[in-house]
């Protein structure tokens, strides 16, 4: 494996090195490794080591600028991956608890009783699952049908307007969403659908749908504008029109982007919080009847940011709602992975050809 | 300079020199017949005012150095270059009585009439067979669809025996046909572009423009695709750009020659134009001296 | 149907003529773009369907538009069906249009059993399959002309007549069983609107061409740009709105000179005359400043080593795969994260300086991302001629590799930055304890340099702060009242923020790959 090789490469490079910087390495390697210790036992100590760091770092710059510079680019590497694994790794570790104590009913049991002290995520878990497919019927064919609008029926000025435009708009903060949900959107749909309660699943999902929009338009129209133009013309001259190349050759050619783009948008409306949170009630409760999408429930993110501030003298509930994040971090996982390996394999189709 | 002797000899402006070099009279009708052409890239002029007429059931050779025009020029044929969104097209071109740079010109109907076999093959990523039968398909020819099945108006016979003559004619058939079904992009270079001059066919166009369709091609492939040329201009029009000058010789009745800048400076019976060029920069170029 | 066998069959003009079937057509693709527009007015509110223009109400306008839109789209279909007008349909229309038109009557016959004849699941299902199945049916064993134009005509008509005969009238409700909501008359007069305009451009423009694949294209195309059109419209209107609500709290008491900004500049509290944002402006680009300087040194050297040193293999791609993971987790589990992990080891309280950390991480698979991007788009030919020259491998990444990757690093880290402005979840219980704060944390002022460890101190980053988003979410927790004009005040001032920093990074990004181009 080449992580063994670039351990290797390190040591023949530490190898060549004289006695001072070799000491030096070893310093600045163990100073960083003590500072991050530090911080998990006794955060207060970290400036010992760190400074120790600095003084190193600053010796090798000036004596031994490339084994440094390449010292330094490895640490950032290895510091990278150690906050990112930090981050997974305590996640899992504090949803331990919860499992130990609820076992599989966490994913089965829609109970979620705080006095009790008895948690289960299946009311948060659906109401992200309708969230997000609403959210995906909504932003999934609009989002393709803008992308082909963009990439290939605009006319090219329009194009070079309307792309930047669609990718600033894909930058609105959620909570700005959030807050027209909240103040306008909801008494509307009091008024007009005439709902019991203060939000809905149903806003959530149309509001999420309409957040992700901008972003699934960019990037499937980035994927549509991958299609070489000369496999296009190739359709044109045979005296087939701009819509039928489009559907048999510039769409499928760039599948495995718009599925990426969609799967994108997915991840998006998982994981969306503050719409969700300041939209809903955040009832611990399933809808009654389960298809009611006008009902007022929680999804598994705004659980987290309307309950984390009371958890905290509570260990379960906390441990519940890492758990919460568990799943919503192996979910994303699994989509993010699922969209690399589309992508890789558009790469492979694609690049036949050129 | 060789220009400057003609023009001081005879006492002829330069215009009305190559006026006579560009004179060809032919027998039968004119397929095409181009009418000061000139096309613009933002500012830069590729064509300058070129007129010329395809006589119809025979092989046109444009010849000339690398950026003269020739790909510029084939495109225009068919209106191709509207899809460059910085390329203006100025002058006409006639087809079948009409000016193809008409507003009401149904571009559908012109370019299954016109085909064109790219420089550089552009397969789609799909099956050999769905690369032949794209065209039919698309103009409502071929249904092999779900719909069609269950009506029993389903054209598989009809698909296998234009997959099978449209490979044949373009020397492909050989080396494909027990891999139909393949990827299309999975075929070499010279395979690829035989397999946009079969799929071009499948069209059955009236006029078919050809874009160097030998450049990647072995010799014996190459001198299939030469007799196949030959072949076609019993039916239809083939107007073929190239830069081998042995095959324009060979294959061609006509020639045309491109040079630098974009103009069309001599254009007649392909053994007149090889055997006793008018132009000395012709000359020139055919021998090998320059371009 | 073989005919693609000879080269000399009969050919089909190049020219199209136009025949009077295209004018005809054209009024039903007019009504459908009104209808479309005054559908989208209704569900705005900006008219009500009991509105009167000329003396007639819109309900009644738009269902006579639906009847004659039937009318002249019959008509369409039967000249050009009968040969009376020149036309160039397929023998049948797609499988595609006929399965949608035969969802539209399943829905329709459905809802209309299941909900005006109140009939059990056993009726209504079968029903609607029924008229599913002889719809898709019907409409693929009819040629393209009919196929198009009789199903679209027959939805008109049964809408325009149903509001017409105030079956389906302004003061109509329907509350589904077992949903909270209910649906009123004007919202199915809009929805009636909004769907049977599209399929009136729809069948219009692609009778226009005078079907075949021409028209189906125009139908295709003018169907896309509508709805591309309304796209592009609902979210201009979204930004508009909040400019709208905003711009009047964000200039309150404001004057040019001299100049007086007291939203933007002032702190909240008794001592002011207009209560402002300014905390939470600092705050906010004290939270970007600290994210940056933790997060863009560390995902740029590691981006730096994974491309440069390191042997791309399988630990590149898993070094990858994790990127894309943790960059799309919810910025949620990051907030969780922090507040268990970094607050109580950091002054165990809420402080700027836990802010920028969680932040930071979150900033830091974004950065590493698009740098190892820019760093892969350096073209190897780059590397090689420097190597070639002798030069080692650092001197060549940093005068070489480093300078051409710059500006793809650098658009990165705006795009990264203008999100994490914009960020209200990890920061939720980590950085503010009183969102409405009268003064701004002073972080340079607040440097004080000591004998003993840890030698420097920093009161400011050590204290709690507040920011743009975190402010706006304090509004909607104090409830909806008077605070509701400093919200949209707060909303606005955040968006300006947010799309500066997204302005700035696209148009860097436009004009580096513009200039890679040539
Ligand atoms: N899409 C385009 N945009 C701008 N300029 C172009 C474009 N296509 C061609 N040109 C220019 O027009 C001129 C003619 O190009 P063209 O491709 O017609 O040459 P050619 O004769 O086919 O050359 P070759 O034999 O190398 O294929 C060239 O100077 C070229 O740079
Ligand atoms: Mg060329």
């Amino acid at each position: 494996m080449s992580g063994a090789s670039t351990t290797q490469a390190i040591s023949r490079s530490f190898g060549e090195l004289d006695w001072p910087a070799r000491i030096a390495g070893l310093v600045g390697a163990l100073s960083l490794i003590a500072a991050f210790a530090a911080f998990i036992v006794e955060p207060g100590a970290v400036v010992f080591p760190a400074l120790v760091f600095v003084a190193v770092a600053l010796y090798g710059w000036f004596a031994h600028q490339a084994e440094t510079a390449r010292s330094l680019t490895f640490l950032a590497t290895a510091s990278t991956l150690v906050i990112l694994g930090v981050i997974t790794v305590y996640l899992f570790v504090k949803a331990v608890p919860i499992l130990r104590q609820m076992g599989a009913s966490l994913l089965t049991s829609a109970v979620w009783d705080v006095h009790g002290g008895r948690y289960g995520l299946v009311t948060m878990m659906w109401g992200t699952l309708v969230t997000t497919i609403i959210a995906t019927l909504v932003s999934a064919p609009l989002g393709v049908a803008g992308a082909v609008f963009i990439s290939e029926i605009a006319p090219k000025s329009v194009r070079e307007a309307v792309k930047p435009a669609i990718e600033l708009l894909a930058g609105i903060p959620s909570i700005v969403y959030g807050y027209i949900g909240f103040v306008v959107i909801n008494s509307y749909m009091m008024d007009l659908f005439r709902l019991p309660t203060n939000g809905s699943l149903f806003i959530v999902g149309l509001v999420i749908g309409v957040m992700a929009l901008p972003t699934v338009v960019s990037v499937s129209e980035d994927a549509l504008n991958a299609v070489p133009n000369a496999m296009k013309d190739g359709s044109v001259a045979l005296g087939s029109t701009d819509w039928q190349t489009t559907k048999s050759v510039s769409v499928p050619a760039a599948i495995s982007g718009i599925s990426a783009a969609v799967i994108l948008g997915v991840g998006r409306a998982l994981g969306e919080t503050m719409a969700a949170t300041v939209i809903l009630a955040n009832v611990t409760q399933l809808p009654e009847p389960l298809y009611d999408v006008f009902g007022n429930t929680i999804t598994l993110t705004s659980a987290i940011a309307s309950q984390y501030g009371v958890a905290a003298g509570r260990p379960t509930q906390l441990s519940a709602l890492f758990a919460a994040g568990v799943v919503l971090f192996v979910v994303v996982l699994a989509l993010s992975v699922v969209s690399q390996t589309i992508e890789r394999r558009m790469q492979q189709t694609l690049g036949g050809d050129q | 300079m060789s220009q400057m002797e003609t023009q001081t000899t005879t006492g002829e402006t330069e215009e009305q020199i190559r006026d006579e070099w560009l004179e060809y009279d032919f027998e039968g009708e004119s397929a095409l017949s181009v009418e000061d052409l000139d096309v613009f890239y933002g500012n830069d002029q590729a064509l300058q005012s070129i007129s010329m007429d395809v006589p119809e059931k025979s092989v046109t050779a444009l010849i000339g150095p690398s950026g003269c025009g020739k790909s510029t020029f084939l495109r225009c044929l068919n209106r191709m270059n509207d899809r460059i969104d910085a390329a203006r097209v100025e002058g006409t071109v006639e087809f079948d009585g009409e000016n193809i740079y008409d507003d009401d010109v149904n571009l559908v109907e012109l370019r299954k009439r016109i085909g064109m076999v790219f420089q550089s093959p552009n397969p789609f990523p799909k099956s050999i067979r769905e690369n032949i039968s794209y065209g039919p398909r698309k103009h409502g020819d071929i249904d092999t669809g779900l719909v069609a099945r269950l009506l029993g108006r389903d054209d598989r016979d009809e698909e296998e025996e234009l997959v099978e003559r449209c490979l044949r004619g373009a020397a492909l058939w050989d080396e494909v046909h027990d891999r139909l079904d393949d990827n299309a992009l999975g075929l070499s270079g010279g395979q690829q572009q035989r397999l946009c001059i079969a799929r071009a066919l499948a069209v059955s166009p009236d006029v078919l423009l050809m874009d160097e369709p030998a450049s990647a091609l072995d010799p014996i492939a190459t001198s299939k695709i030469e007799d196949l040329v030959e072949e076609l201009a019993e039916e239809y029009t083939v107007v073929i750009v190239t830069h081998n000058m042995q095959q324009a010789a060979r294959i061609s009745d006509q020639t045309a020659v491109f040079l630098t800048g974009g103009e069309l400076v001599e254009y007649g019976d392909t053994d007149q134009i090889f055997e006793n060029p008018q132009s000395q920069r012709v000359e020139d170029y055919i021998t090998g001296k320059f371009g | 149907m073989s005919e693609s066998g000879g080269a000399n069959h009969d050919r089909a003009n190049i020219v199209t003529e136009t025949s009077g079937v295209d004018r005809l057509a054209g009024v039903p693709a007019v009504f459908g773009a009104v209808a479309f527009v005054v559908g989208w007015a209704i569900v705005f509110r900006w008219v009500h369907v009991t509105d009167v223009l000329a003396g007639v109400t819109y309900a009644t306008l738009l269902s006579a538009g639906h009847v004659l839109a039937a009318v002249v789209l019959c008509a369409v279909g039967v000249l050009s069906t009968t040969g009376v007008v020149d036309t160039d349909p397929d023998d049948s229309t797609g499988l595609f249009t006929a399965l949608a038109f035969g969802a539209i009557a399943f829905v329709g016959v459905g809802l209309t059993a299941s909900q005006t004849f109140d009939t059990g699941a056993g009726v209504w299902l079968p029903a609607s399959v029924v008229a599913l199945v002889l719809v898709t049916v019907a409409v693929l064993s009819v040629p393209e002309d009919l196929g198009v134009t009789l199903p679209v005509a027959a939805f008109e008509l049964v809408v325009g007549l149903a509001v017409l005969t105030d079956v389906i009238g302004p003061s109509w409700t329907w509350s589904p069983h077992g949903f909270s909501a209910s649906f009123v008359g004007p919202i199915a007069i809009a929805a009636f609107a909004m769907v049977g305009s599209l399929l009136c451009v729809w069948a219009g423009t692609n009778a226009s061409q005078g079907f075949g694949s021409r028209g189906r294209e125009l139908g295709a195309y003018s169907l896309i740009s509508t709805y591309a059109a309304a796209l592009l419209a609902i979210l201009v209107l979204l930004i508009v709105f909040v400019v709208q609500n905003g711009i009047d709290q964000v200039l309150k008491g404001a004057q040019l000179w001299p100049f007086k900004l007291p939203f933007v500049l002032n702190g909240y509290g008794l001592q002011y005359d207009v209560n402002g944002i300014f905390p939470a402006i600092v705050g906010t680009v004290w939270l970007v400043v600290g994210a940056v300087v933790f997060a863009v040194p560390l995902a740029v050297g590691a981006a730096v080593y994974l491309t440069e040193y390191a042997d791309q293999g399988r630990f590149t791609r898993i070094v990858e795969t994790a990127t894309n993971g943790l960059w799309s987790t919810p910025s949620i589990v990051y907030g969780l994260f922090a507040f268990a992990f970094l607050l109580p080891r950091i002054q165990n309280n809420v402080t700027l300086l836990t802010g920028q950390l969680v932040l930071g991480f979150m900033l830091l698979p974004l950065v590493l991302i698009t740098s190892r991007e820019a760093l892969q788009n350096v073209p190897d030919e780059y590397r090689d001629a420097s190597a070639a020259l002798g030069v080692t491998q650092w001197q060549t990444i940093r005068s070489v590799v480093l300078p051409a990757a710059i500006p793809g690093v650098l658009t990165g880290v705006i795009l990264g930055v203008g999100r994490i402005a914009g960020e209200t979840a990890p920061i939720l219980l980590v950085l503010v304890r009183e969102p409405f704060s009268a003064s701004a944390p002073s972080v340079i002022g607040s440097f004080h340099f000591t004998a003993s460890a840890p030698f420097v101190t920093n009161e400011a980053l050590l204290s709690p702060a507040t920011a743009l988003p975190y402010q706006l979410f304090a509004v909607i927790t104090a409830g909806v009242g008077a605070s509701q004009e400093f919200g949209w005040g707060t909303a606005l001032v955040l968006l300006c923020v947010v799309m500066f920093f997204y302005a700035i990074g696209i148009t860097t990004r436009i004009y580096f790959r513009r200039k890679l181009r040539q």
